[in-house]
């Protein structure tokens, strides 16, 4: 079987059928990424390595109860990977300041292609991330400050007000009109699948 | 404001992971029964992977996957080790899977709670640790049927704070109009009451316990069956009882 050309969903069924390829297959479309959201959040390499193993390594467990009526493949492992992130910044308190990004230090890197991207599906790649960045920056940058914390750093509510000394109800607030303001700029765009 | 309404409110926050446990513990156990709520969390839960591509790409190590692989292959298929659930996760899945032992046949309901409890909370343990105050983790605390429900079991939820907790029960027995039962937190010769609640028609409800003070400071709890709106302290019959914490 060619797994190069299965859907996301198809390959998670055939995972859930043992299929180790399938979920090579799944590794060669979203290691980098999964292993990029790993890092950036929690700034050790090899810390990043481990959640990115791990998050595959639950894929291959759990790929039975994957719903694809709730998310898109892609989504439902980039939340793993953030939750997996999360958790291990709150219990191990890593706080990787020298690693910090704010959404303002993003820029538009060459993308390396993934291993069977052509040049158009690279370009649309790109594109895409260009216009995710854009809503970003068009977000207020008060909104865009809690959002890094919460979504880089993992930080909780209470834990973003203590930092930026602002009331809590203020963070809140600005979460939530953050997120919904993406929403609506983003539903047109999507992590492919 | 409404309990629906306040989720809602608070899912943005919830799929991008920046809830305190309480918030997040509440909004989880409002999921399991909110279909509205779930849709829309799925589509914050999109926006937040959508982020992930504005993402400087990083590439790992390039023998990440065969170690991967030999993971997945060296221990077999079926016996990769079980790797540690964020809190998050634990919760979600465990009043997922509660809900859902609903509609198995009562036969089923006790091992299967016992199954995917000490699963999730008691990993790689067989027996059950008495709880910990030091645990630094969410801890399942069994309660045990007595009196007229001895059949009946629940568990009480602590977060790893102890500030807040959830309680599932199972198995209870369908009580007329009029009465309710009422969970109480014991502590020397205080009884404080954490929840009053109704159960469905198999016997089964979840709910959030409110405490004045950290569940930790409680050295047992047990559920009464009460005049329906509460009493101040127990008057009826003993359902469920089980020990917390020492100290």
């Amino acid at each position: 079987m060619d797994y190069t050309v299965q859907d996301d969903e198809t390959l998670i069924r055939l995972v859930a059928q043992e299929r180790a390829d399938a979920l090579s297959e799944l590794y060669d479309r979203y290691g980098r990424l999964i292993f990029s959201v790993a890092y950036n959040m929690v700034g050790v390499y090899g810390t990043a390595e481990e959640i990115t193993l791990d998050v595959f390594q639950r894929v291959w467990t759990n790929a039975h109860r994957y719903r694809a009526d709730r998310a898109k493949v892609s989504v439902w492992m980039v939340s793993m990977t953030r939750y997996r992130a999360i958790d291990v910044l709150r219990r191990e308190g890593v706080r990787p300041e020298r690693n910090s990004i704010s959404w303002a230090e993003l820029t538009i890197e060459p993308i390396s292609p993934n291993r069977n991207d052509n040049p158009e599906a690279a370009a649309a790649t790109n594109l895409r991330k260009q216009r995710i960045r854009a809503a970003i920056a068009e977000l207020p940058i008060e909104q865009q400050q809690v959002l890094a914390l919460a979504y880089f750093k993992g930080h909780s509510h209470s834990q973003i007000a203590k930092i930026l000394d602002k009331p809590i109800g203020t963070v809140k607030t600005r979460i939530r009109l953050a997120m919904q303001k993406l929403r609506w700029l983003l539903k047109d765009e999507s992590i492919a699948t | 404001m409404s309990t629906h309404n306040h989720a809602l409110e608070l899912l943005p926050a919830y799929a991008l992971g920046s809830l305190d446990e309480d918030e997040a513990a509440f909004v989880a156990e409002h999921l399991v029964d909110c279909s509205i709520c779930q849709d829309e969390l799925d589509a914050f839960e999109s926006v937040v992977a959508d982020l992930a591509l504005a993402i400087p790409e990083i590439e790992p190590n390039g023998d990440l996957k065969q170690r991967l692989l030999v993971r997945i292959h060296g221990n077999g298929p079926t016996a990769v080790p079980q790797t540690e659930l964020s809190w998050r996760e634990r919760l979600e899945l465990f009043l997922q899977v509660v809900k859902g032992v609903r509609l198995w046949q009562p036969a089923l309901l006790l091992l299967i709670l016992l199954l995917v409890v000490s699963n999730l909370l008691l990993w790689r343990q067989v027996n059950w640790p008495a709880p910990d105050i030091g645990a630094g983790r969410m801890q399942a605390i069994p309660l045990s049927g007595t009196g007229p429900a001895l059949e009946a079991e629940g568990y009480l939820l602590v977060s790893a704070d102890g500030r807040n907790g959830a309680l599932v029960v199972d198995n209870l027995p369908i009580l007329d109009g009029d009465r309710e039962y009422q969970l109480w937190l014991i502590r020397n010769d205080e009884r404080t009451s954490g929840a009053l609640f109704s159960v469905d028609e198999r016997g089964y409800s979840g709910m959030r316990v409110t405490a004045p003070d950290s569940l930790f400071t409680y050295t047992a709890a047990g559920v009464t069956i009460e005049p329906a709106g509460g009493s101040p302290g127990p008057t009826g019959d003993k359902v469920l009882e089980g020990n917390l914490f020492t100290r």
